[in-house]
């Protein structure tokens, strides 16, 4: 049995850095098979950043006298072990990091050089002598005797890069998250104002999301990820105020006095993910403060209200999106879906469908699939102008056109995506000989199908297994609290993090509909990398504070210290 | 010394690092590698979810000092109680996001019918195949030269695949859409293009037993010499061994360029064909009335009845199954010549052609002789018209181990009607090819003649790989049964006022002795105008509220078809040749020289000559 001991997580941590070392080796070496090279000094970053993590243990202990939990913070690092494998698989492949022509290119020579040592490997000579190749019986390919394509490694690039720089804020944040939060002074202050923390980020928010494009900021930036914090604490701040006086009911009902500005501080944070249209989040963060209000709130009723209400709502949005083959199986179905069809935005019904039944393409004619639909024929007849009339002779024509244009463009991504962990069965095709550079975006918001597709079933399980751990602790952390709001702080950071890596893979298996957020820890980001981080530190400074508690208590129930003592120390 | 130490350790080292991942195939290191990575991972988490464990039982901070009953009730209690319901929520959430992970990886591809019908839309399926290339295809020769399917380095695309025959073979190798033809189910099942780490590891070995080379019965030059006889028309030919069941050529025609189906543009011009069909494989899925050459089948069901001495008489007035039904005449208008119309035997009657002789036979045998003889040689025998228009794909008479080849070569069933619901007047139609027996396919002809052929009077299951042993599909003849009906056949080149003796003329001339039966069909199709649109005509019906209405029905056309069936040579044959073309006219004027052509090239490329034993 292991005990949380800095310096057992020390020993682990070191293990999963050469592991990390091991796994960028297998990278470079797929590579070589494909005929490309990796950055060696990229590779080095990421093992030295598995590294800086890995001997945080016995600095924490050093410096801060930390004695909380070290599970959730080993887990989190297991994660971005295998987040930085996967981008470093991905970000080495000249496929994937290029674009146009010489994305073709790059393809075509990954394709050639395989194709070369096949036929090296496999062929006899009468079949060489076919191709005009040296008639050489088989034999294997000496990977070493190649010609060498190196990276040309340009230090300062690779230090000035994000995938430098935010990793190494992250750690910063994290490290300063958990200095901070140690402060009890510090959380009385976030505690007594978390309604002007609540409207100062949300001003912010509005501001950023007037001047953001479909969802992004500043190119490919999404500054609203810390924006989690404040809201968290606001909402922990005046749900931990509130809660006592939930519970007392006139004939059922609480009072508006308490009500209302649950309900305020609830919605304000839709507002700018409303704008946004970052519906992902929206759905994070409805998971966070059901989770919140539910443990909360004492009165079963209230809850019930609460989350049925939520239930409600969701399960009325997806009859409106159900297709319609599914819809007619079931008597009544179609006359309650047919306004809410009407009702819901164009983009939800897309993702709703792709979801439910994204193998089916919707029909030519759908509202929000027509323009796609025609632009992509328009493009088929300009390339032959024959089509039109042969369309006419043969109605099924435009039945395969469709698919083809369905496949090619809104489903391309999650097929390709559910393709990828097809092919990647229990154990996966291994780290860099999958195709994982054919998913679009799969550093980040796919990331999951990548790893399903070169670490298989088990990968992903040990991917969901982190993820149940950092849980685990994270409750652990908020049941050992002491007071209501850093319980709901701990539940809520735990929350948080569960809910975004559940909605990124459930989009990716199919369970949830797909939205554009990252996978915590995993995901290749800046925002949410840094945002994750620092959710960490709180989570490990509460758990600290628990530890603190916990001796106190140990103290005064043994007589070590008096309660004089502790008065003086406040 | 302790240098040697130092050298024969590393040595050591070095070899078990070989032994372990293995110097011939390349992948196996990052294989290797990604399982090891995977495990030690999943040993470290392990160990986090144990220390968790006792995180999990210990008791809350509260809880410890008061009585339960107290404890229970207090604010921290019930939400450290909700807390806990949380966790086990989310718990269930996480496994049931997972379940799908697994739903995707395991179940999804067995089950689930939208995704394997997509699956031509995986990205790395095709990468796969491109990368990790196809075996060659070979012919009966074996030689590379000849390879239906190969490669070649064209200049900087690397390697591309290569059709040397190219349209001649077109329906057999078939497109990467659409139906799937021998390309896609020849390579697929064996070896899978995109193995597993712990495959990659554990099974594959690449020097040893990785070409996946496949030999086929195809004859490559057979067959485009096939193909450059049916340019230009629309129909199919087939054949095959009947000793063993191989088939030697196999054409469709109209057929396309391979590469043209490739992109995308192609691919759907094709499809859209609906005049031409140029996709359709029209010697396994295209029924065509048999005619004539079904009296072959007419005339086994006779020999396994015993009934090869009857002899009918034949009359001017033609032949009258039953009262008051049209009479059958021959196709003169009376009797058949030269005889007239006197009493013929079964081999007079076959080598005229006659009608009535056949008709009338047909009657005598039965619906259930007529039934049987059917299913011994393939054709689904029906009891009502109904089950015998419904399509119906056969592909157990393939003589193949891999079950998606014979899905991909599997027939349109060949039909007929023999049950009660048959009258006498169906019956004698379907004894000479027309009424309900007009529902052969090319194939099914080859089929019935070479049971004919087959010395052991043996329908031999017909077959593409040539390595596998020949089937036998059913004993339809008893061998001096098969001979005699073989003699019978070769009247029709050689007899008196034999039908294809015109045709056959430079074969006999040439010192080989031939049997066969010509066939000229009728056949009823939708008419189609030059811009390849389907003509309609007005008609009138009475529609769902009762009144007249007029729709547009496809305006129907009659065809005939030129057919000829032939074995050769007669006396052990070894081409057993179904020739049907559309439009043709009479089978003796246009399918019976193509057939003929086909037996003196064949007899070129050494394909008549028996190599001794029974191959």
């Amino acid at each position: 049995m292991m005990k949380s001991r800095a310096s057992s997580h020390l020993l682990i941590l070191l293990a999963v850095t050469a592991l990390t070392a091991l796994a960028h080796y297998a990278v470079h070496y797929g590579a070589l098979i494909r005929g490309y090279e990796t950055s060696w000094m990229s590779g080095a970053r990421n093992v030295g950043l598995i590294a800086i993590l890995a001997l945080l243990p016995p600095i924490f202990s050093f410096l801060f006298k930390f004695r909380g939990n070290w599970s959730i913070y080993t887990a989190c690092v297991i994660l971005f072990s295998i987040g930085l494998t996967a981008q470093y698989r991905l970000f080495s492949d000249p496929e994937y990091a290029l674009r146009g022509p010489e994305r073709a290119q790059a393809r075509l020579d990954k394709t050639k050089t395989m194709q070369l040592h096949y036929v090296r490997q496999v062929y006899d000579a009468d079949k060489k002598a076919m191709l005009g190749l040296p008639p050489t019986p088989p034999s294997p390919v000496d990977i070493s005797q190649e010609i060498r394509r190196p990276v040309v490694e340009d230090a300062d690039a690779v230090l000035k890069s994000g995938r430098t720089v935010a990793p190494l804020i992250a750690i910063v944040g994290l490290i300063l998250a958990f200095a901070l939060m140690r402060y009890e002074r510090l959380l009385e202050l976030v505690r007594n104002n978390g309604f002007l923390i609540v409207l100062f980020t949300v001003g912010l928010l509005i501001l950023a999301a007037v001047f953001s494009t479909a969802g992004k900021f500043l190119g490919e930036m999404t500054p609203w990820e810390p924006s989690k914090i404040p809201f968290l604490i606001g909402f922990a701040a005046v749900l931990a105020a509130l809660y006592r006086n939930l519970a007392r009911t006139y004939w059922g009902l609480p009072s508006g006095r308490d009500v209302v500005p649950l309900v305020f501080m609830a919605v304000l944070p839709f507002l700018p993910f409303f704008l946004l249209k970052d519906f992902g989040q929206m759905m994070v963060f409805s998971g966070v403060y059901i989770t919140l209000f539910a443990i909360a709130v004492r009165r079963f009723a209230q809850r019930f209200v609460l989350i049925g209400g939520v239930v409600l709502i969701f399960s009325i949005l997806v009859v409106g999106a159900l297709p319609v083959n599914v819809q007619e199986k079931i008597p009544l179905l179609p006359t309650v879906a047919k306004p809410v069809k009407e009702i819901l935005p164009d983009r939800i019904q897309q993702r709703f469908h792709l979801w439910l039944d994204g193998f089916n393409p919707p029909s030519p004619e759908t509202t929000w699939w027509k323009k796609d639909y025609d632009r992509y024929y328009a493009e088929l007849v300009r390339r032959n102008p024959k089509l039109p009339a042969l369309v006419e002779a043969n109605p099924s024509l435009k039945k395969s056109i469709n698919v083809d244009a369905w496949f090619d463009n809104l489903a391309f991504q999650p097929a390709q995506a559910t393709f990828g962990l097809n092919a990647g069965g229990i154990t996966g095709r291994g780290i860099g000989l999958g195709y994982v550079e054919g998913i679009p975006v799969a550093d980040s918001d796919y990331i999951y199908a990548a790893i399903g597709e070169e670490l298989g079933l088990v990968g992903g399980l040990l991917v969901t297994l982190s993820l149940l751990v950092l849980v685990a602790g994270g409750v652990r952390i908020a049941i050992d609290a002491r007071d209501m709001f850093s319980k709901l702080c701990a539940a809520g950071l735990t929350a948080f993090l569960g809910f975004q890596a559940l909605v990124n893979i459930g989009g990716i298996t199919r369970a949830l509909p797909m939205t554009g957020i990252t996978l915590p820890f995993v995901s290749h980001g800046g925002f949410s990398l840094i945002t994750s981080f620092v959710m960490l530190g709180m989570l490990m400074a509460l758990s600290h504070r628990n530890w603190v508690d916990r001796q106190l208590a140990a103290d005064l129930r043994e007589g070590r210290i008096f309660t004089e003592d502790m008065e003086e120390k406040e | 010394m302790i240098l040697t130490d130092i050298e024969s350790f590393v040595a050591i080292a070095m070899i078990t690092f070989e032994d372990i991942f293995g110097g011939q195939v390349l992948e196996r290191i990052p294989a290797a590698l990604s399982i090891l990575y995977l495990i030690a991972i999943g040993v470290v988490i392990f160990f986090l979810i144990s220390s968790l464990r006792g995180a999990f039982a210990r008791p809350d901070p509260l809880e410890e000092d008061l009585p339960t009953g107290v404890a229970s009730r207090i604010t921290q209690a019930v939400t450290n109680r909700s807390l806990r319901i949380w966790r086990v929520v989310f718990f269930v959430l996480a496994f049931t996001v997972f379940g799908l992970h697994v739903y995707w990886t395991l179940i999804a591809a067995d089950t689930n019918e939208q995704f394997q019908n997509l699956t031509y839309k995986d990205s790395r399926q095709r990468r796969a195949n491109v990368a990790s290339l196809r075996g060659w295809m070979l012919d009966r020769t074996g030689t590379l030269e000849n390879a239906l399917a190969s490669y070649e380095i064209e200049g900087n695309r690397g390697l591309t695949r290569k059709y040397r025959f190219d349209s001649a073979f077109s329906h057999l190798l078939g497109t990467e859409r659409g139906s799937a033809g021998l390309e896609r189910v020849l390579y697929g099942g064996s070896i899978d293009p995109m193995p597993s780490a712990v495959e990659v590891l554990t099974t594959i070995r690449r020097q040893e037993d990785y070409s996946q080379d496949v030999r086929t019965t195809l004859h490559g030059e057979l067959q485009r010499f096939v193909a450059e006889k049916m340019a230009g028309k629309k129909g199919a030919v087939v054949v095959m061994d009947p000793q063993t069941g191989d088939v030697l050529a196999m054409y469709s025609g109209p057929s396309y360029k391979l590469s043209e189906a490739r992109t995308q543009d192609g691919y759907l011009e094709l499809e859209a064909d609906r005049r031409n069909k140029p996709l359709l494989n029209r010697a396994t899925r295209e029924y065509y009335v048999p005619g004539s050459t079904f009296k072959a089948f007419t005339m086994i069901a006779a020999f396994r009845a015993n009934k090869q001495g009857a002899i009918f008489p034949s009359s001017a007035g033609g032949y009258l199954a039953a009262r008051g039904a049209r009479p059958i005449r021959d196709s003169n208008g009376g009797c058949a010549a030269p005889y007239g119309c006197a009493p013929l035997d079964l081999s007079q009657a076959f080598a005229v052609s006659s009608n009535q002789y056949f008709a009338r036979m047909a009657v005598e045998l039965g619906g259930e002789r007529l039934g049987k003889t059917a299913e011994l040689l393939g054709i689904g025998a029906y009891d009502t018209p109904a089950e015998a228009l419904r399509s119906n794909l056969f592909s157990d008479i393939w003589n193949s181990d891999n079950d998606r080849l014979r899905g991909a070569l599997a027939v349109e069933r060949s039909a007929m009607v023999t049950g009660k619901s048959a009258s006498r007047y169906d019956l004698a139609l379907q004894g000479i090819g027309q009424g309900y027996a007009g529902q052969m396919t090319p194939l099914q002809m080859a089929l019935i003649i070479s049971a004919i052929g087959n010395m052991d009077g043996r329908l031999m299951k017909p077959k593409i790989e040539y390595g596998i042993e020949p089937r036998v599909f059913s004993d339809v003849l008893a061998p001096f049964q098969a001979a005699r009906a073989r003699e019978i056949m070769a009247l029709v080149t050689e007899g008196a006022g034999g039908t294809g003796g015109r045709a056959f003329g430079a074969v006999r001339s040439a010192g080989i002795r031939t049997g066969g039966k010509t066939g000229t069909a009728e056949k009823d199709v939708v008419a189609f105008d030059s811009s390849g649109r389907m003509q309609t005509v007005k008609k009138r019906r009475r529609g769902a509220n009762g009144k007249w209405e007029t729709y547009d029905a496809p305006r129907m056309v009659r065809r005939v078809d030129s057919w000829y069936v032939s074995l050769a040579p007669i006396e052990r044959p070894r081409l057993a040749i179904a020739v049907v073309v559309e439009s043709g006219g009479y089978g003796s004027v246009t399918a019976g020289p193509i057939a003929a052509d086909i037996v003196l090239k064949a007899r070129d490329l050494g394909l008549l000559r028996n190599n001794g034993g029974r191959r």
